[in-house]
């Protein structure tokens, strides 16, 4: 029922709410940012049908703490319009830059005063959000962001290694004004911003973030694949015929992993991997779904197997968006044909 | 039943793509990161709490069984992470029943996620 779901994410976002409120007062963030939050969270819900009409919070059994006037939905929402258009300005012209200093860790560069220089990000910075993703993929320690897979790309800061040379040079200078060897200053300098940037580069090529485009990652890439589906080949039940699996391929990994480019050059040696057999086949299907979005499953699975041709899965806690449609399941089971 | 709960791409899926909850939540986000309202750090807080309470919701508040049908168009397996396209899939719920002609299915791995 449409007014299930709307009940499940009414709860989810109040469950939130209520949850990180402890973490805004840590991090010495008002409540009035908190409520923002909500209050523009439950708009844009609303705005794309994922909540419907008026649900009674207080009917929702759970543990969120009952606080302020933004919980009535009955209310249309004119108070906090008002109080929007105040901060739109403030938003709009911050007074500061972002509170926090974007902390890229330059390689090769560790010197912690390095994070004080407030106007450094702002020069090169294509945009705050993706500078956003990157501190946070660097200081969360992991690939993923909480926006779409290109972040593993992000985070390897291309524009960061002219920022190196900006800096070295920046940096370079108090060491010339402490260093005794004028005559060698120069020599010093260039050296040692080259010997950076080598060293930048070589760390890229030894971290292996960049996708290589000279088959050279790619082999690696499909090896690590087999060998993941080798081992998930035993785990699985009725599911150790690699033969089969032509379409596990390392061509179009799912989300999370970097994509290995898709090179003309280095195929000789290997078989044909197909990788542009679907290419058109997906394309076709975008165009006549693009009128609607695309639909889509997210769930856990449980069990898959396959029986020739014959597939059956078991999935759970799943979120489906069907025909425009949020719909939730526990439980679901799946019968396809191959 | 509490969940070990691990930030990997199982995590990315409920924010992914077209999960109307994870794309208003993310949207609003990086709204607020941008115009300096919302440190990244407190933004990211806030996604992982939402991961923790969709996976939540989903096992407590949900009890609805459903189950589909349709022709397996592509099958794929990476990193833990099953995604299938059907074609002509056919959704039967209790109450309801969803036709489409493509539709991708992600799924995790639920044992990832149990201790």
């Amino acid at each position: 029922m449409a007014n299930n779901v709307s009940a499940v994410y009414i709860h989810v976002l109040d469950d939130v709410i209520s949850k990180v409120r402890d973490e805004f007062i840590n991090y010495g963030v008002g409540e009035g940012v908190l409520n923002e939050l909500q209050a523009l969270w439950e708009v844009k819900m609303r705005q794309c049908g994922a909540i419907s009409g008026n649900i009674e919070r207080s009917a929702l059994p759970k543990n969120a703490a009952p606080i302020t006037p933004v919980h009535d939905l009955n209310v249309p929402y004119e108070g906090p319009a008002e109080e929007y258009e105040t901060p739109t300005a403030e938003m709009l012209f911050p007074p500061t830059p972002l509170q926090t200093p974007i902390q890229t860790p330059l390689p090769g560069t560790n010197d912690p005063s390095m994070y004080n220089i407030p106007t450094g990000p702002s020069d090169y910075a294509p945009s705050p959000i993706s500078d956003i993703r990157n501190s946070i993929d660097l200081k969360a320690g992991r690939p993923g962001s909480y926006m779409q897979p290109p972040s593993p790309w992000m985070s390897q800061r291309p524009l960061g290694v002219d920022v190196n040379v900006a800096y070295d040079e920046g940096r370079e200078e108090p060491d010339r004004g402490s260093s005794h060897q004028h005559a060698t200053q120069d020599f010093f300098m260039n050296s040692s911003g080259k010997r950076k940037r080598d060293d930048y580069a070589s760390h890229i090529n030894s971290g292996g973030y960049i996708p290589q485009q000279d088959g050279s990652g790619d082999v690696t890439i499909e090896l690590s694949l087999t060998q993941l589906f080798h081992l998930q080949g035993v785990a699985n039940e009725d599911y150790n015929t690699p033969g089969d699996h032509v379409e596990l391929r390392a061509a179009t990994p799912s989300v999370g992993t970097p994509k290995p480019s898709k090179n003309d050059a280095g195929e000789d040696d290997e078989p044909p991997l197909n990788e542009d057999d679907d290419d058109e086949l997906d394309d076709l299907d975008q165009e006549e779904e693009e009128t609607n979005t695309q639909h889509l499953v997210l769930a856990l699975f449980d069990k898959v197997s396959r029986t020739k041709s014959r597939w059956k899965c078991t999935l759970k806690d799943g979120i489906m968006h069907l025909n425009n449609r949020d719909i939730l399941f526990n439980k679901a089971t799946g019968e396809f044909e191959f | 039943m509490r969940l070990g709960f691990r930030p990997t791409s199982f995590s990315l899926k409920y924010r992914d793509q077209r999960s109307s909850i994870g794309m208003c939540l993310t949207e609003t986000l990086d709204e607020m990161v941008s115009t300096g309202t919302l440190s990244p750090e407190l933004a990211y807080q806030v996604l992982v709490q939402f991961d923790k309470s969709m996976t939540e919701a989903l096992e407590t508040q949900v009890k609805s069984k459903v189950s589909v049908k349709g022709h397996l168009h592509t099958y794929r397996f990476c990193d833990n992470v099953w995604t299938f396209i059907l074609q002509d899939a056919v959704f039967k719920s209790e109450d309801r029943l969803e036709q489409v002609k493509r539709v991708k299915i992600v799924a995790c791995d639920s044992k990832l996620l149990t201790q």
